[in-house]
């Protein structure tokens, strides 16, 4: 494989396709082994003056000259203890002027100014594996190891969600094979139980549709990768391939190959361009590439908690229409016992609404369990 | 990604400086630096989200200054600043820097041209970003999100920063210029072989101008040394904004500007004022001069005027001409003809 250089395909939007395993390539024969180290961060150890010496072609008085002169010490604040929080009186900084300006403002407006439970999420999500580093040192990340960031599009299709489609953000390892990451995207049409059971409300059967339908493909440049582990897996790119071939469409060769027989090192991609992610048939996820880069020490090191979710929108989840506290598991359908259609109802609502101490079904309605896209919040 | 508001400014403020400043020593940084006492850019009630969000954008931006088409000093500027704003900043753990894989081979030039130049600290300054482990590796320098809705802001590089194109040297090089020599003399000679006369070529024959090249390699040198002139009057243009200086730019800008105006009027004052005196037999039609209200033409366009300066023979046209162009020149003190004319 030989090494490659990205660059853009359309400016500032997306790249052209390159083998992912090359950039790493690429990277690695420019960089020396302290750049890649993924050792912990050493004390501030001054390097030798003799060291620097030779690496600069210079003699070490100049080396020790410029120890002294480029100190970190030089651009900071002489001595006297200053408080980040407080922005100096008389700034200079035109950065700093809007800065305050903005903060009096919020002084004036807001009432109690801390994070809400949606910043603290997103933080947290963001900033909790960093740095983590496993018990076990085989699962520790190699050096050299390419990131790769991803948002993955909902699904969901809401009317306020027309402008900024709500998306998660995913890294995963350029060693990890593709099933990794199909394994770990959660998704709410994974979870839904098909069937009608208002004459049955006990009996909803424990195969979430995740169990049932275990198809699933990845769509990168021109190759369909198809989830063929288990015996139930069908190809469902087939319709695609087929409809492509039949007439000339203007599309090059599209290909049907296994899923669990790639990593991401494997795949040519673009960054920052959309592709597919398609299971239950028609349940479909936009996924972008949005950066790969070379692993850092300040990474998550553990292995085994990659494919990492770092970013997922908030939904918000839609209540019971009775009670309007817990979370709707139910949804009828023509309920002659309900004010509109379709009517969510939480378990407790909807059992006591709808039938009797018996057990017996009051009214005409049809019943379906629901799984409200809110549920990985 | 929406910008961090007035973060351009300062970095623009804080580079122009060091590149007034002339010189590519860190402790000169360093002192603005410390003038401007840039380390609290961070400063602020910022909570731990925005936080990092602001530092990444802050080091993007910071970022762009490093790579060509910016001159060699700003580059050496950007490389401090991003020194400064790395340890500056108060994220933890800290923010990096991205470098993308086509950026690496201008980055590895450029410090191989500091160490020829003998700059030790910046080279130390990198060393000491790579040793810390400040940079991340990656493919391309910004993160895409395919977002064709978003209005993609058009990268802005600011004049000043920039090493002036000079498109025109480009085209007409020595090469250039030194075939074109050649192609001359030997077309000089090619003449010179079918004419009568074989030490030169028959007037018949001569359909150009004979210097012309060594007017072409003059306008090139006049046009370079015009662009480095104006480079440095736009710096100087912009340097300190205080209301004093301020005033002194602004008189700078205005005198050079009236000057020229000036001198332009006082020709076209000198070559229309003066009446000549036409001959007997043409004495119905002498031309009287009326002076119009208005003072110097500072507005006219330069072409025009330009042109009246080149040709200093008005004298010599007939009145006709004059009365043409006293349609659309009125400012100027322009002979006036009392009776209409007729063609000559």
């Amino acid at each position: 494989m030989a090494a490659v250089v990205p660059d853009y395909e359309l400016a500032e939007l997306y790249t052209r396709a390159f083998r992912v395993g090359a950039l790493g390539l690429g990277w690695r024969r420019l960089l020396g082994p302290p750049d890649l180290s993924l050792a912990v961060e050493g004390e501030k150890e001054e390097e030798e003056d003799a060291a620097v010496a030779a690496a600069l072609g210079c003699v070490p008085g100049t080396a020790a000259e410029l120890r002294a002169v480029c100190s970190i010490d030089m651009l900071m604040s002489s001595g006297v203890e200053e408080d980040p929080d407080v922005i100096p009186e008389d700034s200079s900084l035109l950065t700093l002027r809007i800065r305050r300006k903005a903060l009096e403002r919020r002084e004036e407006t807001i009432i109690v100014d801390r994070a809400c439970r949606q910043e603290t999420l997103t933080y947290e999500m963001e900033s909790h594996a960093t740095g983590k580093r496993p018990d076990d040192p085989t699962d520790l990340i190699e050096e050299g190891e390419l990131l790769l960031t991803l948002n993955i599009f909902y699904p969901v299709i809401f009317q306020k969600h027309k402008d900024h489609k709500p998306y998660q953000t995913v890294l995963v390892l350029g060693s990890q094979k593709l099933t990794e990451l199909r394994d770990s995207i959660s998704c709410v049409s994974d979870l839904q139980i098909g069937g009608e059971f208002s004459c049955q409300p006990d009996q909803a059967p424990e195969h979430i549709s995740k169990d049932l339908y275990k198809s699933a493909f990845f769509y990168f440049e021109g190759i369909f990768y198809n989830d063929k582990r288990y015996p139930e897996c069908r190809d469902m790119s087939r319709t695609i391939i087929e409809w492509s071939e039949s007439h000339d469409r203007g599309y090059e060769n599209l290909q049907s190959v296994k899923m669990e027989d790639y990593v991401f090192n494997d795949l040519s991609l673009k960054i920052g361009f959309p592709y597919l992610y398609c299971h239950q048939g028609n349940c479909e996820h936009i996924i972008v590439i949005t950066d790969i880069r070379l692993i850092h020490h300040d990474d998550c090191l553990d292995r085994n908690l990659y494919p990492l979710l770092v970013k997922k929108h908030w939904l918000c989840t839609r209540k019971c229409f009775v009670c309007k506290m817990y979370t709707a598991r139910w949804v009828t359908n023509r309920d002659s016992l309900a004010p509109e259609d379709p009517c969510f109802f939480c378990d407790v609502c909807f059992r006591m609404l709808h039938y009797d101490a018996e057990g017996n079904k009051l009214g005409e309605f049809l019943a379906y369990p629901y799984v409200d896209p809110g549920i990985f919040n | 990604m929406s910008a961090v508001p007035g973060l351009k400014e300062d970095c623009e403020e804080l580079l122009g400086a060091f590149q007034q400043a002339d010189t590519v020593r860190f402790e000169r940084f360093a002192e603005l630096w410390r003038e401007r006492r840039f380390h609290t850019i961070f400063y602020g009630r910022i909570r731990a989200l925005e936080r990092n969000k602001i530092t990444k954008k802050t080091l993007d931006v910071a970022q762009q200054y490093f790579f060509p088409p910016y001159s060699f000093q700003i580059r050496v500027g950007a490389l401090y600043l991003l020194y400064g704003l790395y340890n500056a900043q108060l994220c933890q753990p800290k923010q990096k820097i991205r470098i993308a894989l086509k950026h690496w081979p201008e980055i590895q030039k450029f410090q191989l041209d500091l160490l020829d130049a003998q700059h030790y600290d910046a080279v130390y300054i990198f060393r000491r970003l790579r040793l810390a482990r400040a940079f991340h590796f990656t493919a391309m320098p910004k993160l895409l999100t395919y977002r064709t809705k978003k209005k993609i802001e058009k990268n802005y590089f600011k004049e000043e920063f920039k090493d002036p194109s000079n498109r025109v040297n480009s085209l007409i090089t020595n090469d250039v210029l030194e075939e074109l020599m050649n192609i001359h003399d030997h077309y000089q000679k090619m003449k010179c072989v079918i004419s009568a006369d074989k030490s030169q070529p028959d007037k018949a024959l001569s359909l150009i101008k004979d210097d012309f090249v060594v007017n072409l390699k003059d306008i090139t040198l006049e046009h370079q040394e015009w662009q480095q002139n104006r480079m440095k009057l736009l710096r100087n243009a912009k340097v300190a904004p205080e209301t004093e200086d301020k005033k002194k730019e602004e008189t700078l800008l205005k005198s050079e500007g009236s000057e020229r105006a000036n001198a332009l009027a006082r020709i076209k004052y000198k070559s229309y004022s003066a009446v000549v005196e036409v001959s007997r037999s043409r004495r119905h039609r002498q031309v009287q001069l009326e002076s119009s209200e208005s003072g110097p033409s500072c507005g006219k366009s330069p072409g025009r005027s330009k042109k009246a300066s080149r040709t200093p023979q008005p004298a010599r046209r007939g009145s006709s001409e004059q009365a043409a162009e006293e349609a659309v020149t009125r400012h100027i003190g322009m002979p006036i003809i009392v009776e209409e004319d007729s063609d000559e």
